[in-house]
């Protein structure tokens, strides 16, 4: 199931052009609103904004920043009751895989989600968007960086976008595509579902083009993405043993914003915020003998290796836990070589298939008999 | 009314094996005294001296134990050992059991089972429960897990083998248990019935001296290479040979040894053999690596389910090599003390090979020394071989009423026939016996409870020295005095045994002088001793669960035996984490779940009508549900039995019983639309012809059969003269022998679409019914011909017998490979082609082609086994809870199963398992009420996130997503069924917000021991 149209770049505007075309869907394809990312007044960031009205649509779909997890606001807003009104969504990649994952775990009601994906050409971290250091706007500057393959944008990126394979939204109803486009005249509008289809029946954009040309872009970004992951895996992956976990941890303030900021991470109440760890006095005091010291806060290491091991199966590798750190530990240096083995170990695809069924719930009779009884 | 109050309700079982155990359960579960009798001095048989279980491989002992400590428990159930059946009087529902007992010498109600007599014994004496490749003392257990958990003294030997007397044991022993002076003892119990489960003996090879056993010291039976398994056995888990122990290399099993064998008397197979080496070959292979297991059989016969998978892997995973060959001699080399074995393989080539152990895989006979003298007191009559006869279509009914059957001694059989047939002897006793039921178990009453949950802990602290175990290592005063000293703990007591009748006095006044509420035994295993404690603190007034045991004999003083400064110093720990959790206990109060007590079955075939009618005569209601118009299921396909026995008109007989019984409501052409609840309170939406009904109960049966499968091959649908052999019993039915005068030929190709990759399972039945129409052509027709022609002839137990009088009445039977099935060509003859190793390519003409196609479950299986929330195998069949133990369970309590959609099986087969799923469905009917186990999971709804992940990892799917009104939101939680839960904790694992925790295992109580550590 792929229908692709292409939508037109009216004098060079790119977003501008994908802007308009998003309000044509909102006025007349039947959603109710749009969930779109649109720069706050101060034009420092962009947030998840959900959108109404086709008059205060200003989307900046490729802006090169990611605040907050996409996918946790649609988990906020169909939690409670899965929406009757068709809504749409505009998603990076990495969301999508969230949502999905969420969507397993019961925290997500798809039921007329529209998921709009992008092609993402990565992001900046929060403070670097801005006060970003080059004259352009952001956007401009990354999509120019794109367009004239000058790598210059590369250096902003956040970690986890530098190492990030999947760059190509591969499970969205609609896919806004730039590789392999010539973007400054051409953006491609695919749809992957038979939701995406009908919808872009109402827009009345080129069908029948050949973009074959995409398919090689893909590949070859694809290729490119694959071998500085894995350098990176190689490069990452000394990090073994209690010490030099600890080591990794140890200007960690246990303030939790990584857990906050985690699309997954859905306990209504965190273990590591409740009343376990309290204890006497003299239970502190008898730990400082025990060793003859005793770092304070005391459960640091224990809510990340408690964390690690809630989510590391269903880690998409979005970055975002790394970007909400305070004290700047380089969180994806652990998480996506720990991820990687995890996953590969239970042949799990976080994100890739709503029907993949999660680990956990998966029994195979076969596995890990080297650690069972001889 | 006066008739029945003559009746016992009380049932003696006369063998205390697996199958002995399962029926006690089951009858002391149905509210019958149960009397189980056992001639050795433990309880548990030959499967507590097997290494692991096929086709699972289970660790055995572990999968028995906890049945035999429930047997220990239950209050229902009196264990006597050593004991004998010397005589029987009376009738069916009131007999005089009289039994012998020999003396034990030891005192079962003092022994503590500590082993310091064992440790001073000096009189060493082979082992038999590893057949004398160890040795025991004279005083002895017969292995660690042992029920009664006692020792005894063998004084049966003469002078130099027996028991000496010297006394060394009764100084040692400080509880007084030892009694040298004890006398025989003759009683009577006063029974309703008696099930006969005494099993059937090993095959001694001796007899055979061609196989050189015990000539040669390394040729060993089967049932000794378990032994030799067993990380509890000779030498501890590793495979050594007995000559040099030494690890063996090329190890061969020898099949059929005793069985299939007229020259001793054993003209039968003896069923479980095939499969039982398979699981050594590859166990052994999966210890060491680097053995060469090869195994010399005739037919390899995997007819039970699953059975053909495990043999495949065998083969291809684990390089077990099959040769088929009937080995003729075991010869030995003197020096080297290998062996070599010469055989004939299929192409008549002779080979020689030399193998460093032999294992001679010997079957069962029903006792060393004809007559077998349970049989003759008990009256029961036996077939030529001394296997109990039963009564024909009811295989545990013996010709005396009132005494029934299980297990090996009626026939060679696996574990799961035996268990299936020990729920059906139950059933049979429990219809016997229903008006009397509950009549002889007792109720014991505790005071009342007293609330303790706004008292700060108080807790008493038992510390046991067991005798010298513990306060032989640890230094019990340091112990009193640092456990004194923890916050909380308000009495501490050192005991020389805290499981002695005084000690128990002593728990119950230390709560009411000191006003304990919490109580702490350090001493043994929960395992045996927590519901002793738990009795005391009862009668103290206090809730059970307010106990907690640690254990510093086998987790302290016995592993750290040589080193007591550092034992006692763990100890204190051990102690100091258990008084941690001790304070955090909480009462935990069952819940008891009324049981609706009227019974569901799905399916009107034999094993439907049997579960019925069986269930009906102890007395539920039952609703028996079947999709066609008619009762009978596939039987009526089936004609007569492989015996000439009319089925048609057994199954006219039992469906007229089904159709009259008043406590039996018949609905046909109808179907299960819905099913809601769960056990004890089931409503289901049955669709009839008239409508939908809507009907309450307590338990669900599911046996809704299978059916043949009808093959896309050889031309089957396109020429009248290629059929099945169903449509084949049907023409053979309808004629006699005026109607086949000619010469005739018949062949039969066996395993059609089975035992390959569209069915990967053998059929069990198909072989037998092969024979049993060869059998009807031949005595229709002398004159006809009929080629059977097979890959492998699965006739097992004594329809081996009927296999050799195919073969002797002038049957041919062609054995033919996998990679070549026989290929046909039709014309005025139907020519097969078949490739015979031996002959190579022989053409047979033939006039009929007739294919055993195998069976297969009904295409609406898959729809029930969802609507009831129960699963099914790769192959379509139910998946019951346990191969072995459970096999007409399923892991969803209150849900049984029975017959064909089990796995394929014989109609006799069929009537047991529908009377045994009946047994243990009455178990849960019988009391009208459920009690939920203790330690169950609840749900805090508060932290509850709704992710539904531990409704998919319950594999007892007792959690249900529930939704709720919270602040006029929607909110979903999960919601344990305190009916269902089993208490095992996967789903409070699964859950990562800890929203739900466990009875007696919550995070407070186990973080609080941790805190004490670290």
């Amino acid at each position: 199931m792929m229908h692709h149209m292409i939508l037109n770049v009216k004098d060079g505007d790119v977003s501008g052009s994908v802007n308009e075309m998003l309000k044509h869907l909102l006025s007349s394809a039947g959603i109710e609103a749009l969930l779109v990312p649109q720069a706050v007044p101060s034009k420092k960031t962009v947030f998840p904004v959900l959108i109404s009205d086709p008059k205060k649509l200003h989307a900046d779909v490729f802006a090169p920043v990611l605040p907050v997890s996409t996918a946790a606001m649609v988990s906020r807003m169909t939690k409670v009751q899965p929406s009757s009104q068709p809504f749409g969504v505009v998603m990076h990649p990495c969301q999508i895989r969230a949502l999905f994952e969420l969507a397993k775990l019961n925290q997500v009601k798809l039921d007329n989600v529209v998921i709009i994906g992008v092609d993402c050409l990565g992001t900046f971290s929060v403070n670097t968007y801005a006060s970003f250091p080059e004259k352009q706007n952001p956007t401009l500057f990354l999509l120019e960086s794109f367009v004239k393959k000058t790598n210059d944008s590369e250096k902003y990126l956040r970690t986890a976008c530098s190492v990030c394979t999947d760059m190509v939204p591969s499970n969205a109803d609609i896919v806004i595509g730039l590789y392999g486009m010539d973007v400054e005249h051409e953006i491609l509008i695919e749809a992957h579902t038979e939701k995406g289809k009908k919808l872009l029946e109402h827009l009345q954009l080129e069908t029948g083009k050949d973009v074959n040309h995409r398919e090689t872009a893909v590949k070859t970004v694809h290729e490119h993405q694959l071998k500085k992951y894995q350098m990176f895996i190689k490069e990452k992956s000394g990090l073994k043993g209690i010490a030099l976990f600890a080591e990794f941890f140890d200007t960690c303030v246990n303030c939790h914003n990584c857990k906050t900021a985690c699309p997954i991470c859905y306990c209504r109440e965190c273990l590591y915020e409740s009343a376990v760890f309290d204890a006497e006095a003299y239970k502190f005091l008898r730990k400082a003998q025990t060793k003859g010291l005793l770092k304070m806060p005391q459960d640091t290491l224990l809510f990340h290796l408690g964390r690690m091991n809630h989510m590391i199966l269903s880690c998409v590798k979005c970055g975002l836990c790394e970007q909400a750190c305070p004290n700047n530990i380089l969180l994806m240096d652990m998480f996506i070589p720990a991820a990687e083995r995890t996953q590969k170990e239970f042949s799990y695809h976080p994100g890739k298939d709503v029907a993949e069924k999660i680990p956990m719930i998966v029994y195979r009779e076969d596995e890990y008999k080297e650690v069972g009884e001889k | 009314m006066t008739q029945h109050m003559d009746k016992i309700g009380a049932v003696a079982i006369i063998g205390a094996g697996i199958t002995g155990v399962q029926a006690a359960l089951d009858l002391a579960d149905m509210g019958f005294k149960v009397y189980l009798l056992e001639k050795t001095p433990a309880i548990g048989g030959v499967m507590a001296q097997l290494d692991k279980t096929f086709p699972t491989n289970d660790c055995s002992m572990c999968i028995l134990s906890p049945k035999l400590v429930d047997c220990a428990r239950h209050p229902n159930i009196e264990i006597h050992t050593t004991t004998e059946i010397t005589g029987i009087e009376g009738a069916a529902g009131k007999f005089s059991l009289k039994i012998h007992q020999t003396p034990r010498y030891v005192d079962l109600l003092k022994c503590t089972s500590c082993g310091s007599c064992a440790e001073i014994c000096p009189v060493s004496l082979p082992n038999e429960f590893d057949y004398g490749l160890s040795t025991r003392k004279a005083i002895y257990k017969s292995y660690p897990q042992a029920i009664p958990n006692a020792y005894v003294i063998d004084k049966i030997g003469d002078g130099k083998h027996r028991c000496v007397e010297c006394g060394r044991c009764e100084k040692v022993c400080k509880s007084g248990a030892i009694v040298h002076e004890q006398k025989p003892l003759d009683r009577v119990f006063s029974v309703g019935a008696v099930i006969v489960a005494a099993g059937a003996q090993p095959f001694d090879p001796i007899v055979k001296p061609e196989f050189g056993y015990k000539r040669y010291s390394n040729v060993v039976t089967s049932i000794e290479f378990e032994r030799i398994l067993s990380a509890s056995g000779p030498f501890q888990g590793k495979i050594l040979r007995p000559s040099d122990k030494k690890e063996p290399k090329r190890i061969a099993w020898v099949h059929c040894v005793g069985s299939r064998d007229k020259s001793v008397g054993n003209d039968y197979c003896s069923s479980m053999c095939c499969m039982y080496t398979a699981k050594e070959a590859v166990i052994a292979k999966e210890h060491h690596h680097e053995i060469e297991p090869t195994v010399f059989y005739i037919d390899v016969r995997s007819f039970g389910k699953d059975f053909d998978a495990y043999i495949e892997r065998a083969k291809k995973e684990h390089d077990v090599r099959y040769v088929r060959s009937r080995i003729s001699e075991v010869e030995e080399d003197s020096k080297t003390k290998n062996l070599k074995i010469r055989y004939e393989d299929e192409c008549g080539e002779l080979h020689e090979d030399a193998f460093d152990l032999v294992v001679l895989s010997v079957g069962l006979c029903a006792a060393k020394h004809k007559p077998h003298e349970l049989v003759k007191t008990l009256g029961l009559s036996e077939n030529v071989f001394g296997f109990v006869d039963s009564v024909s279509f009811d295989p545990v009914v013996t010709n005396v009423p009132g005494i029934f059957i299980a297990g090996t001694l009626l026939e060679p059989q696996g574990i799961p026939e035996s268990v299936t047939q020990a729920s059906a002897a139950a059933a049979k006793a429990g219809m016997l016996l229903r008006d009397v039921r509950g009549t002889l178990v007792s109720h014991k009453t505790y005071p009342l409870e007293r609330s303790v949950e706004e008292e700060m802990p108080r807790i008493g602290v038992f510390i046991c020295h067991c005798g010298i175990n513990i306060g032989g290592v640890l230094d019990i005063d340091a112990l009193v005095t640092s456990t004194k000293s923890l916050e909380n703990v308000v009495y501490v007591d050192a005991n020389l045994y805290s499981c002695s009748e005084d000690t128990q006095k002593k728990i119950v006044d230390a709560i009411h002088t000191h006003q304990l509420n919490r109580i702490l035994v350090a001493a043994c295993t929960p395992r045996t001793h927590e519901p002793l404690f738990q009795k005391s603190l009862r009668e103290a007034g206090l809730n059970p669960y307010l106990l907690e045991m640690t254990n510093i004999r086998e987790q302290c003083s016995w592993v750290h035996m040589d080193i007591p400064k550092e034992a006692t110093g763990k100890a204190k720990i051990l102690i100091a984490m258990a008084v941690a959790k001790t304070r955090q206990l909480v009462p935990i109060h069952t819940v008891e779940i009324p049981v609706n007590q009227r019974a569901l079955v799905v399916g009107g075939g034999i094993a439907g009508m049997s579960a019925a009618l069986s269930l009906a005569d102890q007395g539920f209601d039952t609703v028996l549900v079947e999709k066609d118009h008619m009762l009978g299921g596939h039987l009526n396909n089936i004609f007569y039995t492989v015996e000439g026995l009319d089925v048609h008109a057994f199954v006219k007989e039992i469906s007229h019983r089904v159709m009259s019984h008043p406590r039996i409501k018949l609905y046909l052409s109808s179907k299960i639309k819905d099913v809601k609840g769960y056990v004890g309170n089931y409503d289901t939406y049955i669709e009839t012809s008239a409508g939908v009904e809507l009907f309450n109960h307590g338990v669900v049966v599911v046996a809704t059969g299978v059916e043949e499968n009808k093959p896309k091959s050889y031309h089957y649908g396109a020429d009248p003269r290629v059929m099945t052999q169903s449509e084949l019993e049907k023409r053979l039915s309808e004629m006699d022998s005026r109607d086949v005068c000619n010469r005739e030929t018949y062949v039969m190709i066996q395993c059609v679409e089975s035992r390959d990759n569209t069915r990967p399972y053998c059929s069990r039945i198909c072989c037998m019914q092969a024979v049993k129409n060869a059998l009807r052509i031949k005595s229709l027709n002398p004159r006809a011909e009929v080629f059977v022609l097979y890959r492998d002839m699965m006739t097992y137990g004594f329809k081996e017998i009927f296999y050799s009088k195919a073969r002797e009445s002038g049957v041919v039977f062609i054995q033919y490979d996998s990679d070549w099935k026989p290929e046909i060509s039709l014309g005025e003859h139907i020519k097969v082609k078949v490739k015979d190793p031996l002959l190579g390519s022989v053409d047979i003409p033939a006039d009929y082609l007739i294919l055993s196609t195998g069976m297969q479950p009904p295409k609406d299986t898959m729809a029930l086994a969802k609507q009831l929330k129960v699963p099914l195998n790769s192959d379509g069949f139910f998946l019951e809870a346990h191969v072995k133990l459970r096999p007409v369970d399923f892991s969803t309590r209150g849900v049984f199963l029975a017959g064909c959609c089990h796995s394929p099986k014989f109609l006799g087969e069929s009537v047991y398992q529908g009377e045994a799923a009946a047994a243990r469905a009455a178990t849960i009917l019988a009391s009208g009420k459920l009690e939920s186990e203790p330690n169950i999971a609840v749900v805090d709804e508060t932290l509850c996130s709704g992710c539904k992940t531990c409704i998919l990892v319950c594999p007892y799917k007792a959690i249900d997503a529930v939704e709720k009104n919270v602040d006029g939101k929607r909110v979903v939680h999960a919601k344990v069924n305190e009916g269902l839960c089993q208490g095992c904790g996967t789903c409070v694992v699964a859950c990562p917000a800890r929203a739900i925790e466990q009875h007696g295992f919550n995070d407070r109580q186990i973080l609080s021991m941790i805190k004490e550590i670290i």
